[in-house]
């Protein structure tokens, strides 16, 4: 019974590999930098640093549930930046009327995602691809090709409403609130996917569409709801970032994809859940950001650290496939 | 227990050219376990899904208890009591969810009051099917990914029951299952039949698993029924092939008289396949045909797919007219002009969205090509000619391969490695799922090939196949080759014998 014992031993190593991978980050960065990682106010520059890619980790992970994808995702929280520095400047809506007015007008603009995908069929990857640019053009169209800060004008050159932002919109991106966000959109998405029945019904549509459909589960439906709730966390992801840049820059959000796809890709596996899951993408953005923060304390220059950073996903993502057989 | 009946009176159906099913007439009473069989194509899983709603497009009248009813989606039959297990277990299965889930799908779907998952009950309504089933080795926590085949098909068989279930139909439910799993699900079915008021509709094509199991049976033919009657002690799998043909069948083919030339093709110590395949040895020469016998699961798969290379070899070697070859992936087994027609071959045998003519050029297209570029009008030809000289049913070699049935896309499947021209040919389960008339075609085949002086290697669990056509048999058990036998002065039993790990 030897072999049976070590093959259960590789499998819980494979199933932990990212968590485990992120406790060596931690002991390897500690040993070299000592308090200057482990401390308290590094602890926290990290969380910071993950949260964004957490929320557009978790947008993914609810798309990826019912075995959907979207590229444009971030392309899109552009664009909800774009919606929600405006409203809040150019319009001088509250706070609380500007979040409203992003989350509604993103949800909006992602019907437009929905009928690409399920009324006219175009396969998720090649829709979602399209309407990349789509969303560059059309942002850039509404702020006029400039980032929409304090001290701009409108894009139609009228005067801005407010000229400064509030105390409470620059609060949304420091620590904690920042960080309060991420968890609550982590607990959100864990809750829906694992403890209702809806969740469920998209990790069945998501493990095989054949078999949901005919045990009734109206896929349609089901995808569309998938994608109401990436909206709604797109919109988020989209008000953390220009709260964070206290602005609203030119394509701000569209570099956090391929972070947001490893989070959910190293969080796959963890724990054997093999399906993307909200606290396995929750270690993943936790690994990506960890990296970012030990690599550049240990001062590799800044141009060679996504080389360093891909390598180590690599590895995560490696263990995490190894116990996969040849087909 | 009151009984139900579910009958149908006139029903056809007919899909675009075929009359899939022609006027009939057929009764069910709850208690009975009733075998539906007949030649692939003669309509048995059409009407079962008929009654299963998955052909809204029927005509003619379905009576529950007499009352008609308009079976039209799957909800409404499973609402009223029919459930169905499909043979392609996978289809119906999220293997990424849990046991409990996977059994309770149906419910979940339908029933679940609220948002939030109860998993306490739905976990242990899950259990209470299994223990239904009398089924102890299931654990509801286990992911489906993790399962047996067996254990697939009785996670199915636990959430039709689980639900409202008076009828239900399971689709050559034995096909993929080994000696002792077949027993288990028997003991299963007979225990529901006793113990539930259900009737149990069992397709098969092993007809004497039929009188074994069954209470009554209707053979089909063509689209419709031509014979239905009880099971007796008198009941022989003769007179039922009969039926089915609607001719007398000669059950066992023939062996064709071949010249037998000398050892060309050797395995020594094979080792790999994950340890599936153990220290095997054997040869083949000329001309012969060597069968590999053994149950489900004794590793005949993995042995063939690690000789052509797309398992992993971790030890011995494999010599072609002694010269050892170097196999490290199927490109290579084929360069070395090994074939491989693999069981699954809808999966891996032909590649089902193209043409009849491309499948056939497809493991030599250098053959037709000038320079890279494809010459589509050598392709026809070889196509043409092997649609006639293995006798492809198929309207146009243009015709797609997942538009043919069972039979052609295994004769096509055969066909493309006859066009390559090899030396040795390793056929996996070849005539599983074909009906009769199709496997005399396919045992004309691969005598023909032994014929011209190649070897071929048949690997099948159907042990009264390898009786009749191979020349020499090799069993296997845990991945080790138990025996060697000379097919002429064996027997059934012997072969069973070692198939279940006695050692010669």
């Amino acid at each position: 019974m030897d072999s049976a014992k070590t093959k259960h031993t590789a499998k819980f190593l494979l199933n932990w590999a990212a968590v485990i991978t992120l406790v060596l980050c931690f002991l390897v960065f500690s040993l070299i930098k000592g308090s200057l990682f482990m401390s308290g106010i590094n602890m926290v520059n990290i969380l910071l640093a993950m949260s964004i890619t957490t929320v557009f980790g978790i947008a993914a992970t609810v798309t990826m549930a019912p075995d959907g994808f979207d590229m444009s995702a971030c392309t899109l929280a552009s664009c909800s930046a774009y919606v929600f520095v405006s409203s809040y400047l150019w319009f001088g809506f509250n706070l609380a009327l500007s979040i409203i007015v992003t989350i509604i007008v993103t949800i909006i603009v992602y019907q437009l995602t929905m009928f690409l995908i399920l009324v006219c069929k175009i396969p998720d990857m090649l829709a979602t691809c399209a309407l990349m640019f789509v969303h560059q053009g059309l942002g850039q169209w509404y702020i006029g090709g400039g980032a929409v800060s304090t001290g701009m004008k409108t894009s139609w050159g009228a005067d801005p409403v407010r000229i400064q932002l509030s105390e409470s919109f620059s609060a949304i991106g420091r620590a904690p609130y920042i960080i309060f966000i991420m968890l609550g959109c982590v607990l959100v998405a864990w809750i829906i996917l694992d403890f209702t029945k809806h969740g469920r019904f998209l990790y069945a549509m998501g493990g095989n569409k054949q078999a949901a459909k005919l045990s009734g589960i109206d896929v349609k439906k089901y995808r569309y709801i998938a994608g109401m709730i990436t909206a709604v966390f797109i919109a988020i992801g989209g008000i953390m970032v220009s709260s964070r840049g206290s602005s609203a820059q030119v394509m701000c959000c569209d570099n956090y994809l391929m972070q947001s796809l490893a989070a959910v890709f190293v969080g796959r596996s963890v724990g054997g859940a093999e399906k993307p899951n909200a606290l396995g993408t929750l270690v993943g953005a936790m690994l990506v950001s960890t990296l970012e923060n030990g690599l550049t304390i240990c001062a590799v220059p800044y141009y060679v650290l996504p080389a360093v950073k891909g390598a180590v996903l690599a590895l995560a993502l490696i263990a995490a496939y190894a116990g996969t057989k040849d087909q | 227990m009151e009984k139900i009946t579910l009958s149908t009176k006139g029903v056809s159906m007919e899909y675009p050219g075929v009359k899939a099913l022609k006027n009939v007439d057929f009764e069910i009473s709850t208690g009975e376990i009733h075998a539906i069989v007949g030649a692939n194509g003669a309509g048995k899983s059409t009407l079962m899904n008929v009654f299963a709603g998955s052909n809204p497009g029927y005509t003619g009248q379905v009576y529950l208890n007499g009352e008609p009813i308009e079976v039209r989606t799957p909800n409404f039959a499973k609402k009223h009591g029919i459930q169905i297990v499909y043979q392609e277990v996978d289809t119906a299965l999220v293997p990424s969810l849990s046991v409990a889930e996977n059994i309770m799908l149906n419910d979940l779907v339908m029933n679940m009051k609220g948002s939030f998952m109860n998993w306490g009950s739905v976990r242990k309504s899950a259990a209470k099917a299994l223990d239904r089933l009398n089924i102890k080795n299931i654990n509801v926590r286990t992911l489906v990914q993790n399962l047996t085949l067996a254990q697939k098909q009785m996670v199915l068989i636990a959430r039709a029951i689980q639900a409202d279930c008076n009828f239900l139909i399971l689709d050559e439910p034995t096909a993929p299952l080994s000696d002792t799993e077949t027993e288990e699900l028997f003991r299963v079915v007979k225990s529901l039949r006793e113990t539930e008021n259900i009737a149990i509709m069992f397709i098969s094509h092993r007809l004497h698993e039929v009188l074994q199991i069954c209470d009554s049976y209707t053979v089909m033919r063509n689209g419709e029924i031509v014979h239905n009657a009880p099971v007796t002690p008198e009941t022989t799998t003769k007179e039922i092939v009969e039926k089915m043909l609607g001719r007398s069948f000669e059950e066992n083919f023939p062996k064709e008289k071949v010249e037998i030339g000398e050892k060309f093709f050797e395995v020594r110590n094979l080792s790999g396949a994950y340890g599936k395949v153990n220290n095997v040895s054997f040869y083949v020469k000329k001309g012969e045909i060597v069968g590999i016998a053994g149950l489900v699961g004794a590793g005949k798969s993995e042995l063939c797919k690690t000789i052509f290379g797309s398992y992993k070899k971790t030890g011995g070697s494999i010599l072609l007219n002694g010269k050892e070859l170097k196999i490290g992936n199927p490109a290579q087994a084929v360069k070395n002009r090994l074939a491989l027609v693999p069981e699954e071959r809808r999966k891996e045998g032909v590649l089902v969205q193209e043409t009849v003519a491309f499948n056939l050029s497809a493991a030599c297209l250098d053959k037709f090509c000038l320079m890279s570029f494809v010459q589509k009008g050598k392709v026809n030809e070889n196509a043409r000619r092997f649609v006639d000289d293995l006798g492809i049913v198929t309207p146009s070699i243009r015709q797609h391969v997942r538009n043919l049935s069972g039979g052609n896309q295994q004769k096509v499947a055969v066909g493309k490695w006859l066009a390559a021209d090899c030396d040795v040919y390793i056929f996996d389960e070849p005539t599983k799922g074909v009906d009769v008339g199709a496997k005399q075609d396919i045992f004309h085949l691969i005598n023909n090939i032994a014929k011209a002086g190649n070897g071929v290697i048949y690997a099948s669990c159907e042990n009264s196949e390898l009786l009749s056509i191979t020349d020499r048999i090799y069993v296997m058990f845990g991945g080790e080759i138990m025996a060697e036998l000379v097919t002429a002065d064996t027997n059934e039993d012997e072969i069973m014998n070692y198939s279940v790990g006695t050692r010669a």
